[in-house]
């Protein structure tokens, strides 16, 4: 069952939304976008053969893996898939648990479950009811707020690795123990004021003073790959820049950038002085043009631009994403010292696709799924064809994907050392032991925080590890099943990248049921 | 549940492209140049011919008192009966033309709109003072109002046959009502002007239309963009002018049939008195249609998304300087989350960036003029020996002296009988008080003479249903920011003192411009029924 789940994760990415489209105006004077005939050519059998075999061969060792039924990560996944199998009961739930550490009292939160609860749980089990009957009575309202703050607790702790810097040193540790390396994000409030943005900047220079005082000390700090460049300090960070001001936004656009590059700067001056590495998110397409420019600001000011691998990253569910890859590799080649580039698919499709409908903006991003795993798999080329000028990290849960920059690179006579995975923490455990296992640097992306900021990300995991049920139900996956995972993916859009390709409100969901957020990092 | 429209919005720009961003910079390059050489000039119209006024009002861009942004000739109240006699002239003419054409002249007025958007966009911008954003949906507003109408019209117009019956024809159908006076307000000053003429338009009226003193220039456009999509000569009456003289003669005139007025609590009540009276000449009793004021309340639960709330009650209550109807100026925390989310908001408000309108990372803009400035300002020190501020904005010195900037102010623990809680302000200026349920707070938010808008920010579902249920208002937001009710997906209007008359950009809102009738004909004749026989 449990294996199940990660194969679900690991197909049930969810290759989705931001980005600019075409990025025509940035990039006035460079390489227009690939048409739409390029971007559908299928690559070189005999490469295809290799990553198809490859990838066999990851899902046979997730077979191979299992988890003990004894721990609580097992529960918490059986709980998890058994509450989610009605829709209705899912989203009363994930509305709970979004509410629920503003609640201050066992009456709030009896009260909450109750009025969520009451109507899906006896649709759902006798003992649901009888669980949630409880918050009628005092000492019922108690025992049942007691209860669900704690779950909800325990699976906030499966992908939130602490509240704070200190208390993340062990599960860090042991990570690098196991063999990972990590990149740390603040889980945030969204900051409404500039003594939020403050704080927020506070916390990351503190992480960056915790980590440098303990983490060099561990005997886990050894370079886990020598000489890998993911591997010059075993500290990383990962900034959401948006949050660094309090007034971030388009209309504002040229003081976003001032203010927040030079809140940018004192956080890498912070992790120059730590010999630290740091990637900035990406975002919204609303918020991305800003965060581009602030990185290159900052990477290309003096002070910075001699700063080994400062990672960005791009978002392969954008139609611009392209064109902002080329972007970063012109601004690398400009910089004179390369740059990380993590290449993901993108986390904030549902909200760009409501943003969209609502104002009947253009469709910033792929409408299909199979669309952000092709762009992926292009992107993945044109990275590994720039080593020289990027340190590609691969950040996705998708088997194919990862198999296919993992034998492309081969292909192209390069080794583990010119670029890592990375996947998220407490998501992907057996996927990241499988790259991990054959000598890739695999690195994990890792939230800290309390539960109030973390709860947003918390659903969105949630929704992520519970969508598209079919999956779920599944306890073994048959070879052709495996063989339609690891198939090569096509763009499956409009076939006119100049055209407007709005999606209609009414459309479906690409994912089919699920709302499948993946890998926003 | 059945939906009502399928109508596609205006969309407003996305700032987050930069094409966009330099649309309407380059629009206020263009507008600057026009006011440097005093070229934006604007004069009454009657009859397709454009004539002089007894008095020359400069408009001051409210952001910079150093400039003149445009002039507007006054009509005097002998020029305000020649319009009216224009467009009683013209009323049989237009009151004939098919809908199709009426309908088609919206769409076309639509269509210029669409091209001429950034300019319409930057001339809201220096002569209302507001903010880009704000300034983009009036437009997109003015736009949807034409095409909503529009189709509306042709909807609602065609005749129709009430039942089938044997022997006998009924058939329902609408006429105009004759000569409309419009008087629309500055606060959205194309999107609500062209809202009430081309709705009174489409129907078969003629209009005359007089538009607020301080946005003249920008109903000039209006006009001038109606007669180039196909209005006649004498269905349109532009008429700006003084609300005292030209405003009142064209209220009281015996051959103006109908009222449609967006403003004030206090000339709405006037209004609707002086149309009650009936006069010499009179033909009919007027019809009013009023918008006036609100003092809309939000509530925050205690188990509220303090990130959504903080961002919603800002921008309902600071958008265009709360100057709108539907701005929020009453917050009602409940119980223990008051002080922490007043906390926070005042953090906030502290943040907010004050400048000229024309800089596009403006918050928070001037107030329409200086008479309003000092109005707001004293509304804010009289408060104050009487309750507390909670926070205040900040604007700088150099800003600050260029226009008639206000900071936005939030009062805490204002009691329900003080006039900062009861009386319409319009202007930055929210108070807040706490209530110890969430019942409690609903109480408090509709007692109140107003009932237009109204908001909750709750993850409560009971809460929830119990405010949908018991918050009256013309419009209640849940979970969003209570300002910015698009046509056709928000119809919006309210009642109580917050006006007479049915919601603008929705369904309701045309039949108020036109009479029913229904004729009834005995079609059996000897003993014979056409009905029958075929």
């Amino acid at each position: 069952m449990l294996r199940a789940l990660f194969i679900h994760l690991s197909c049930s990415e969810n290759p989705f939304p931001s980005g600019t489209l075409g990025g025509k105006k940035e990039r006035s004077g460079k390489p227009p976008l690939p048409t739409i005939e390029a971007m559908s050519r299928s690559i070189d059998p005999a490469l295809n053969r290799k990553i198809v075999s490859f990838g066999r061969s990851i899902f046979a060792d997730l077979e191979d893996i299992e988890e003990s039924p004894l721990s609580m990560r097992y529960w918490n996944s059986q709980l998890m898939q058994w509450s989610m199998s009605v829709p209705d009961f899912k989203v009363s739930l994930f509305r709970l648990v979004d509410v629920l550490p503003t609640l201050k009292s066992p009456e709030a939160v009896g009260d909450h479950v109750r009025q969520y609860l009451t109507e899906a749980a006896g649709r759902l089990h006798p003992s649901m009811a009888w669980l949630v009957g409880l918050s009628d009575c005092l000492l019922g309202r108690l025992i049942t707020s007691f209860m669900v703050t704690r779950g909800v607790r325990q699976m906030a702790s499966l992908f939130i690795a602490g509240a704070d810097p200190k208390e993340a040193l062990k599960p860090l540790r042991r990570l690098r123990r196991n063999g990972y390396c990590f990149t740390v994000d603040l889980l945030g409030e969204f900051c409404v004021c500039e003594e939020e943005a403050r704080e927020y900047q506070a916390r990351y220079i503190d992480a960056l003073n915790t980590f440098g005082d303990e983490v060099p000390s561990w005997r886990e700090a050894a370079p886990l790959a020598p000489g890998h460049p993911g591997e010059i300090s075993p500290v990383c960070i990962s900034v959401k820049l948006s949050a660094l001001y309090s007034q971030t936004s388009s209309l504002n656009f040229k003081r976003s950038v001032d203010v927040l590059s030079e809140r940018l700067s004192e956080i890498a001056r912070a992790a120059q002085r730590r010999g630290a590495l740091m990637y900035v998110d990406a975002e919204d397409s609303g918020n991305n043009p800003i965060i581009y420019e602030s990185f290159k600001r900052v990477f290309s000011s003096p002070e910075f631009v001699s700063m080994p691998y400062p990672g960005i990253v791009i978002q392969a569910y954008s139609k611009g994403a392209e064109s902002r890859v080329h972007e970063m590799l012109d601004f690398a080649r400009s910089r004179g010292a390369p740059i990380a580039i993590r290449l993901v698919k993108g986390a904030y499709w549902d909200l760009e696709r409501v943003l969209s409908a609502q104002n009947d903006w253009e469709f910033p991003l792929w409408t299909q799924k199979e669309s952000s795993d092709a762009c992926f798999e292009r992107l993945s080329r044109i990275l590994l064809d720039n080593t020289e000028h990027c340190l590609p990290a691969f950040g996705s849960h998708n088997i194919r994907s990862l198999s296919h920059a993992c034998c492309y690179a081969e292909q192209r006579g390069l080794t583990p050392k010119n670029f890592e995975i990375q996947v998220l923490y407490g998501m992907a455990e057996p996927i990241a032991q499988a790259f991990k296992s054959r000598g890739y640097l695999t690195r994990m992306y890792v939230p800290l925080g309390d539960l109030l900021p973390g709860m947003g990300y918390l659903v969105r995991r949630l929704l992520e590890n519970t969508s598209n049920e079919s999956f779920l139900r599944h306890t073994f996956f048959d070879s052709e099943e495996v063989s339609t995972l690891l198939k090569e993916p096509h763009y499956s859009e409009p076939h006119d990248l100049a055209k407007d390709t709005t999606v209609p409100s009414t459309a479906a969901t690409p994912q089919g049921d699920g709302v499948v957020m993946h890998l926003d990092y | 549940m059945e939906t009502i429209s399928t109508f596609k919005n205006q969309p407003l720009r996305d700032f987050s492209e930069e094409k966009n961003r330099a649309a309407i910079e380059s629009a206020l390059v263009e507008i600057e140049a026009l006011i440097r050489s005093r070229s934006l000039a604007a004069a009454p119209i009657i009859g397709g011919a454009k004539r002089g006024g007894c008095e020359t009002f400069s408009r001051k861009d409210p952001s910079n008192l150093n400039v003149t942004v445009g002039t507007t000739e006054f009509a005097s109240v002998e020029l305000a009966a020649e319009a009216l006699e224009s467009c009683r002239r013209g009323f049989p003419a237009w009151q004939a033309t098919s809908l199709s054409t009426r309908a088609a002249v919206l769409h076309e007025a639509a269509s210029i709109m669409r091209d001429r958007s950034a300019f319409l966009t930057a001339l809201i911008i220096r002569e209302a003072g507001k903010p880009w954003k704000e300034a983009d949906a009036d437009v997109a507003e003015a736009i949807d109002f034409c095409d909503y109408y529009a189709d509306e019209m042709l909807r609602i117009g065609p005749a129709r046959r009430t039942q089938e019956v044997l022997g006998e024809d009924n058939v329902l159908f609408y006429q105009p009502r004759g000569v409309a006076a419009v008087i629309s307000p500055w606060n959205f000053p194309l999107a609500i002007t062209a809202g009430m003429t081309v709705a009174a338009l489409v129907a078969g009226n003629t209009v005359v239309l007089k538009p607020s003193e301080q946005t003249g220039l920008i109903a000039h456009e209006l006009a001038r963009i109606l007669y180039a999509a196909g209005v006649p000569a004498d269905a349109l009456a532009f008429l700006p002018g003084r609300g005292e003289t030209v405003g009142r003669f064209i209220v009281e005139h015996p051959h103006t049939s109908l009222i449609a007025f967006t403003g004030s609590r206090a000339v709405g009540l006037e209004i609707s008195r002086s149309a009650a009276e009936v006069r010499p000449g009179q033909r009919g009793l007027k019809r009013v249609i009023a918008e006036l004021g609100g003092k809309n309340a939000v509530i925050v639960d205690d188990d509220a998304d303090f990130d959504d709330a903080v961002r919603g009650v800002l921008y309902s209550a600071f958008g265009f300087a709360g100057q709108k109807c539907s701005a929020c100026s009453r917050l009602i925390v409940v119980g223990d989350a008051y002080e922490p989310f007043l906390a926070r908001l005042a953090a906030a408000t502290q943040d907010i960036i004050v400048s000229r309108a024309e800089d596009p990372s403006a918050f928070l803009g001037p107030v329409i003029d200086e008479e309003s400035q000092s109005r707001i300002l004293g509304a804010i020190s009289e408060a104050q020996g009487q309750c507390t501020i909670l926070a205040q904005g900040v604007v700088s010195d150099e800003v600050s002296r260029s226009g008639t900037f206000v900071p936005p102010t939030i009062f805490r623990d204002v009691s329900a009988s003080h006039p900062l809680w009861t009386d319409e302000i319009f202007g930055p200026v929210l108070s807040c008080a706490r209530a110890n349920s969430f019942d409690q707070a609903l109480e408090m938010a509709v007692a109140s003479d107003y009932a237009l808008t109204g908001g909750v920010f709750s993850r409560h579902p009971g809460h929830i249903s119990s405010a949908r249920e018991k918050f009256r208002v013309g419009n209640l937001y849940i979970n969003r920011s209570i300002t910015g009710a698009l046509v056709a997906r928000q119809p919006f209007g309210g009642f109580a003192f917050s006006g007479i008359g049915s919601k603008a950009g929705g369904p309701d809102y045309l039949l108020q411009f036109l009479e029913p009738r229904v004729v009834t004909e005995n079609t059996m004749r000897r003993g014979f029924s056409p009905d029958l026989s075929n």
